[in-house]
This record gives C-alpha cells, structure tokens and sequence, in this order.
C-alpha cells in the first residue's frame, strides 16, 4: 500500500512539474533537482545507515517507496517550490506557498510512519521540520546563485 | 561518517586520481560555457552518488566502496571524482562533434572506458563486488548512464539555445 501511493505521488508531483508554467530554464531546474538530490541522499544516509536516528524498511516494496520519495518526490516538490515562488508576486501568497511545500513533505514524513516504511528511533518531526525548511533556504539561494554567476561570458571552443 | 577504516593503496590511488583529473581539468575548463561546466561538474557527481547509495548500499548492496560499508571520507571524495570525468564526456563529446551517426559509438567507447575504470578500481580495493554482482553489470550502467547524460545534455542546448533566440 505504502509503495503504491508513493509511487502515485512520483507520478503527480512529476507530471505537476511537466504541465505547469516553469520560472526556471532546464539547466536551472536540473541543477537544483541535482543538488537537492544530492544533500537528501547524504543525509538520510548519515541519519539512517550511521547514526541510526532513524530505521528503514527491509520489505523491498517498502523501501522502494523510501527511494522515490529519497530520490524523486522531495526533489521534485523543491523544484515546483522554486517555480512557484518565482511566479507568484504577492508575498502573502509566497508564505502560503512555503507553508504547504513544508507541509506537505511533513505529511510525507508521516505517510511514511504510517505504512511502516520509516521508523523513528532517536528523531522527531521537528528535526525533520528544520532539516526541510534548510532545504526550501538552499533551493531558493541555488537559484540565486545561479542567476548571478552561471552565465558569465568564457572562451569557447 | 568516518575519515578511513586503514590508509592503504585505495586511498592512495583516490588521492593521484583526483590530483590527475583536476589538473587536466584546469588545462580543459573555461572552454565551455559556465552552466554547461555547473552542470556536468554535478551531474557526474550526482549520478556517481545516486549509483551507489541506490544500488551500492543499503537493501540492494551489490558492492562495496573502499575498505567498509561505512561513510568513509575517502568514499566522498571517490564520488568527486566522476564530477571532472564528466565534464569530459561533455568536452570531448563537442570537440569531437559528436551527432546521431556517431553519438551510439562515442557511448560504446566511453562505456567500454568506464568498465575499464571499474576493473582498475577492484585491483586497487577500491570497489568490492559481492551478492552476484560482477564487472559486465558495469557495462550495463554505464551504458544507461552515459546514453542519458547524452540525450539530456542535447536537450539543454537545444531549449537553452532556443531562450538566447527568443531574447
């Protein structure tokens, strides 16, 4: 059951980015789904394989779904995160945007728990909470990053 | 996280590797343009990682990198090293002109280096193989990797080029 609804929300939150109006060219999109990619992997390796903060399913299935929400879903609603934000101009909607990209991967965290696919040993949601909203603060100034320094002129070929 | 189980040859060989790469590419980079260069530097990084903390580790652990399952420090600094490797790939694959007639032979002969690479790696302990897992699967993944880093690197030019048209 767990494997099946994450799966269905790689599907969503991936055809979600497909269809809407992107604010990000693909080298920026790419690099920060990269990059998110990249933190997420280390430190749920860290927090589950060497701390054990936190357990993993063995059920195959089970940690399949840990892998598309490790690997794709939490990159992916950054990226969508990004967009939007940059989309929308009114502050208040950018709060509430924030608030639900949070939110959201939170209700991941405990889908998660639910369906037995995370265990929390030594860890609680509010960790998780900072860890993610570092998350929201590293997208957000890659994409800055990116727009002042990725298109300096150099020599070509 | 740990620095090193015991310093030995693969550690060594990690060290001459990364020294040799980056200086090539010091002699190679600012030759393409900067995003392109960001984004190589982090896809090989990325896809060096995804590999082995998805198929190397964990419930699927086909093998081992460096001397233990432990986050060594020199396990990092192995995945550095495919960030250059892959900027290369992206160089040579312009300066070669790489198009669709010759693009399955440039991925053959890079996939056939990246086998080579990985027997390299087992004979200096850097990469343990085990559950079944043996060097032909490389092959395998590398084609797959390498075929996608390919068509996703065209399309980045493609829609990029198409933005600097349309301003």
């Amino acid at each position: 059951m767990g494997f099946a609804l994450f799966f269905l929300l790689t599907y969503l939150i991936s055809s979600l980015f497909i269809v809407m109006k992107k604010k990000l060219n693909i080298f920026e999109n790419t690099f920060i789904f990269l990059l998110i990619l990249v933190i997420n992997i280390n430190f749920s390796w860290i927090l589950f394989e060497e701390l054990r903060f936190v357990t993993v399913a063995e059920e195959t299935l089970s940690y399949i779904a840990f892998l598309l929400n490790r690997s794709l879903i939490i990159p992916m609603i950054l990226v969508v995160y990004v967009n939007l934000f940059h989309t929308f101009k009114n502050k208040s909607r950018r709060i509430y945007l924030t608030i639900l990209s949070l939110g959201t991967m939170l209700l991941l965290v405990g889908v998660s728990i639910f369906f037995q696919i995370l265990t929390y040993v030594n860890w609680n949601i509010g960790y998780d909470a900072i860890y993610f909203a570092l998350l929201h603060l590293i997208a957000f100034y890659t994409y800055r990053f990116l727009i002042k320094f990725a298109y300096r002129e150099v020599n070509y070929l | 996280m740990i620095l090193w189980e015991q310093l030995g040859i693969n550690e060594l060989s990690i060290l001459m590797m990364l020294i040799v790469v980056f200086t090539v590419f010091g002699l190679l980079s600012r030759r393409l343009p900067r995003y392109i260069t960001l984004f190589s530097l982090l896809w090989g990084f990325a896809s060096a990682m995804f590999f082995d903390f998805t198929i190397g580790g964990g419930l699927f652990d086909f093998y081992q990198v460096n001397d233990s399952p432990r986050y060594e420090l020199f396990d990092l600094l192995y995945y550095i090293l495919f960030a250059p490797i892959s900027y290369f790939f992206i160089y040579f694959y312009e300066r070669l002109e790489i198009n669709k007639k010759t693009f399955v032979w440039y991925i053959i002969g890079w996939s056939t280096l990246g086998v080579g690479a990985n027997w390299l790696y087992t004979q200096l302990e850097i990469i343990h193989f085990h559950s079944g897992y043996i060097l032909p699967y490389s092959f395998v993944v590398f084609l797959i990797v390498q075929t996608i880093t390919g068509l996703y690197y065209e399309l980045i030019k493609s829609r990029m080029l198409t933005l600097v048209n349309e301003r």
